[in-house]
């Protein structure tokens, strides 16, 4: 893991197998990453609702030189900075995220409803979002 | 045309009718016949280059209305008819409803200058030519109306982009019949086709001596018609269909028919300007008597087909332009280029003395 | 001079689907674009939460019309990393050729439709010809013309057959191939419209996340085939062009076909020496992934695409997230478009390949 000296500059970082575990400051993270280990590409931002403990956010870096993947986990309750001053793609993960879990990210300059409509209530991918149609549940009746 | 005048006087006064009779008729019978005959034409138009695209995309083409799809236009016409006439809500009516009305009467004009037959011209000035060209310009009044009225912002931009393209490409036309001017010396389109009769046949024919002019003048014909590769008034893939995106029913048979009336009349005017008109490419015609005005007419109308054939052709072959493209080829490269004609033939004109 | 706002689609012909560009112009020229996506949205993650694997398989299909057999790849190698399932070396092959041919077919509509988009209409006749000969093959051998559910977890649902007519279209195709190259692909006027128009530099494209065959167009040598497993038997060369034009996006496209066409035909070799199917099935009811989460991608047509499951033990999925590659191309039209002729914008947004059902998932 090329990554393994980031521990001594960000000292609340974990460490497993090729995940890290971030409990603040994404932005300096991502960009400090970024710039010294040309991981430049970001593939994706996973939103993951672990219900009580929060909605876990793992960004998706990828070095095309060394074909490392590397998967950045940080938890956060409701708001988060933004990352699309460094990458640009951003933009539409954030938008997405925001649109379906309803996390606010700091700095984001549009960030509104992507596939919803603008009316909508509730974020349908999180875990306390209630449907009311019963259509939705046909499955778990069985 | 006073030969058929004659004809026709003497079989009234063999029936006792007046000649005043006569003098009125004889203008209003050849309205009808060119009216009759024009609408017949662009429907077989329509119907041969259906059926041409679809052979060059390996298609059929129309086949399902009457023998091998013959009645297919006649049926969408008929339906286009039946259709209910929207007019936008926030559209100029008046102007609206007056485009397609006013688009046909251009190309009505414009057919009746053409010699279809050395008896057969239904309107002969002596300047026939500059009249064809003030007239043929004139759809694109109506284009402007009907993109402006329509109050959509798509055929805004088609009648903008046919306007620009219009008068880029009237210049290099003008120049270009100036030059066949120089060979034939007259403007009259019966003297300039018997100027290239000869006995070589087709070999007499303008588009040797003024071969550069015959490609401007394809290549701006094929902009004045919004043809492709210069169909950017009505890019469907950019402005869903140009200026008349918002025109339904009848209103948009008239423009969509008057399109191919303009291209029926343009094909004509090259194949009279370069191809000899109505002239048999063998030097002598090959029938006597009266046979020879029918034979006229089908030579002109076989050199027609090949023009329209070959713009079908084109059209089925290439991508559009890009709109600046297309007007830089206009000013830099084909206005320059149909001077410089105009200087070789006059040129060839002062030697060879044609 | 005064703005003007034009909203390019949800229903126009150009926009192959139901984007919508909004668009502010000055005269023709471009001076924002913001694309509005979702029309098309199906909720294909919430869902997965809801529905056990094999209620689920089916529905991947539809995430990219397409390219239906690379989700459906995806769905089943995730599933199957999971469980620890080994494929055969022979159902690796039937799941390479069919995947190469699914991405032929998906490059030739792609070809048609851009030359559709730039107003040439015949190559849209030609390639179309050439993709109904695939479909007549995949409607043969699985059943389907588009979505095909061939891929089951474990094995394909049952033995290849037709050999013989997949050498026969890969021998059309690679001849007509050359028809289009001739008509297309020095066509001054195509050049016009394409060369030097819609560049995508490097830094732009990794920093929009681009990738598949508009990234490698820029001279970026990212092709997953290289770590997959299902072609580690296969020799075949990723094509990297230098530019990153609309043009270098077209030829990309039609070397991939050549390129695809030659895997196929290594597939082909080894099939038809082979015979038999060992499978490794397993009880599709009431497949439970173990706790954890599993993440596999592969090399679809439109760019990387990825699936990321984390399971709790349940029957069904905890959450399931896709990543498409449309979706990264659209949100770059953003920068693309900007001080571009509308006509332009037109050529340059249908170069990069989007199809609306993976933006909106």
């Amino acid at each position: 893991m090329v990554l393994h000296n980031i521990k001594n500059i960000f000292n609340d970082i974990t460490i497993d197998g090729d995940k890290l575990f971030v409990k603040s400051n994404i932005y300096q993270v991502l960009n400090f990453i970024k710039n010294n280990y040309h991981f430049n590409l970001l593939k994706e931002i996973i939103a993951i609702d672990n219900k009580d403990a929060g909605i876990e956010l793992i960004y998706h870096l990828y070095n095309i030189e060394d074909d490392e993947n590397v998967f950045i986990s940080i938890t956060t309750k409701e708001e988060i900075e933004s990352v699309s001053q460094i990458f640009n793609s951003a933009i539409a993960d954030e938008k997405e995220i925001y649109d379906m879990f309803g996390i606010n990210f700091i700095g984001h300059k549009e960030l509104k409803r992507l596939y919803m409509p603008e009316t909508w209530q509730g974020h349908p991918l999180r875990k306390d979002y209630v449907e009311e149609d019963a259509r939705l549940n046909w499955n778990e009746k069985t | 045309m006073n030969y058929l005048y004659f004809l026709y006087i003497e079989f009234l006064a063999k029936h006792n009718i007046p000649q005043i009779f006569g003098d009125i008729t004889f203008y209003v019978i050849p309205c009808t016949i060119i009216f009759i005959a024009l609408l017949i034409a662009i429907l077989a138009l329509v119907l041969l280059e259906r059926k041409l695209l679809g052979w060059f995309t390996q298609r059929k083409g129309p086949n399902r209305v009457g023998l091998w799809g013959l009645l297919q236009t006649l049926a969408d016409a008929l339906k286009l008819l039946c259709k209910e006439n929207i007019t936008p809500n926030n559209a100029d009516k008046f102007l609206f409803n007056l485009a397609p009305v006013i688009i046909f009467i251009p190309v009505m004009i414009v057919l009746g200058l053409i010699p279809f037959s050395s008896e057969f011209t239904f309107m002969n000035f002596q300047t026939n030519l500059l009249i064809y060209i003030i007239v043929a310009t004139m759809p694109v009044l109506s284009i402007l109306l009907a993109g402006w009225a329509s109050n959509n912002k798509y055929s805004l931009f088609g009648a903008m982009r046919n306007i620009a393209q219009i008068l880029a490409y009237e210049l290099p036309i003008a120049f270009t019949i100036l030059s066949i001017t120089v060979l034939a010396s007259s403007m009259n389109l019966t003297q300039i086709t018997l100027a290239q009769s000869s006995k070589l046949g087709l070999l007499g024919w303008f588009f040797i001596p003024c071969f550069l002019g015959l490609i401007i003048m394809f290549i701006c014909t094929l902009a004045e018609l919004n043809r492709c590769p210069f169909d950017l008034p009505e890019a469907e893939s950019e402005l869903v269909c140009g200026y008349n995106t918002e025109y339904s029913g009848m209103r948009f048979a008239l423009l969509y028919l008057s399109e191919y009336g303009m291209l029926l009349a343009n094909a004509l005017l090259i194949a009279v300007l370069f191809f000899g008109g109505y002239l048999s490419p063998f030097g002598g015609y090959l029938t006597t008597g009266f046979w020879i005005y029918i034979e006229q007419v089908s030579w002109l109308l076989i050199k027609t087909f090949l023009i329209i054939f070959l713009i079908v052709w084109i059209r089925a072959t290439l991508p559009r332009m890009s709109s600046p493209n297309l007007l830089k080829l206009s000013w830099s490269i084909l206005l320059p280029a149909s001077i410089i004609n105009l200087f070789l033939v006059v040129i060839i004109k002062y030697i060879g003395g044609v | 001079m005064k703005k003007l706002k034009l909203n390019l689609g949800p229903q126009h012909p150009s926009t192959h689907g139901v984007l919508r560009l909004i668009l502010e112009l000055e005269g023709e020229k471009i001076l924002s674009c913001e694309p509005d996506v979702g029309y098309l949205h199906r909720g294909l993650e919430k869902m997965a939460e809801r529905l056990s694997y094999i209620q689920y398989l089916p529905l991947v299909d539809r995430i990219d019309y397409l390219a239906s057999f690379f989700y459906s790849e995806l769905l089943c190698r995730t599933v199957e990393k999971a469980l620890g399932i080994e494929l055969d070396k022979k159902v690796c092959m039937i799941r390479v050729l069919l995947l190469e041919l699914n991405r032929i077919s998906s490059h030739l509509l792609w070809i048609g439709a851009y030359l559709m988009d730039l107003g040439a209409t015949s190559p849209f006749f030609y390639t179309m010809r050439e993709r109904e000969m695939i479909l007549k093959l995949f409607e043969k051998i699985t059943g389907q013309r588009m979505m095909n559910n061939y891929f089951v977890y474990g094995g394909v649902r049952h033995d290849i057959f037709a050999l013989d007519d997949i050498e026969c279209i890969i021998n059309t195709i690679e001849k007509k191939i050359l028809d289009y190259e001739n008509i297309i692909t020095e066509n001054p006027i195509f050049l016009q419209r394409t060369k030097n128009k819609g560049i995508i530099s490097k830094e732009t494209g990794l920093n929009g996340s681009i990738t598949g065959v508009n990234l490698r167009a820029s001279g970026i040598n990212l092709d997953l085939r290289k770590n997959d497993y299902l072609y580690s038997d296969i020799n075949y060369k990723s094509i990297i062009l230098e530019t990153g034009d609309s043009w270098d996006r077209y030829k990309a496209r039609i070397l991939e076909i050549i390129e695809s066409c030659k895997i196929v035909k290594q597939t082909l070799d080894y099939l038809q020496k082979t015979s038999g199917l060992k499978q490794n099935l397993i009880n599709p009811i009431g497949i439970k992934l173990p706790e954890g989460s599993f993440y596999s991608e592969i090399e679809a047509p439109r760019g990387l695409a990825s699936v990321y499951i984390k399971s709790t033990g349940e029957k069904t999925p905890y959450r399931l997230k896709w990543r498409t590659g449309s979706y990264y191309a659209v949100n770059l039209l953003r920068k693309l478009l900007i001080n571009e002729h509308l006509n332009d914008a037109i050529a340059i947004a249908g170069s990069l390949d989007i199809i609306l059902p993976e933006v909106d998932k």
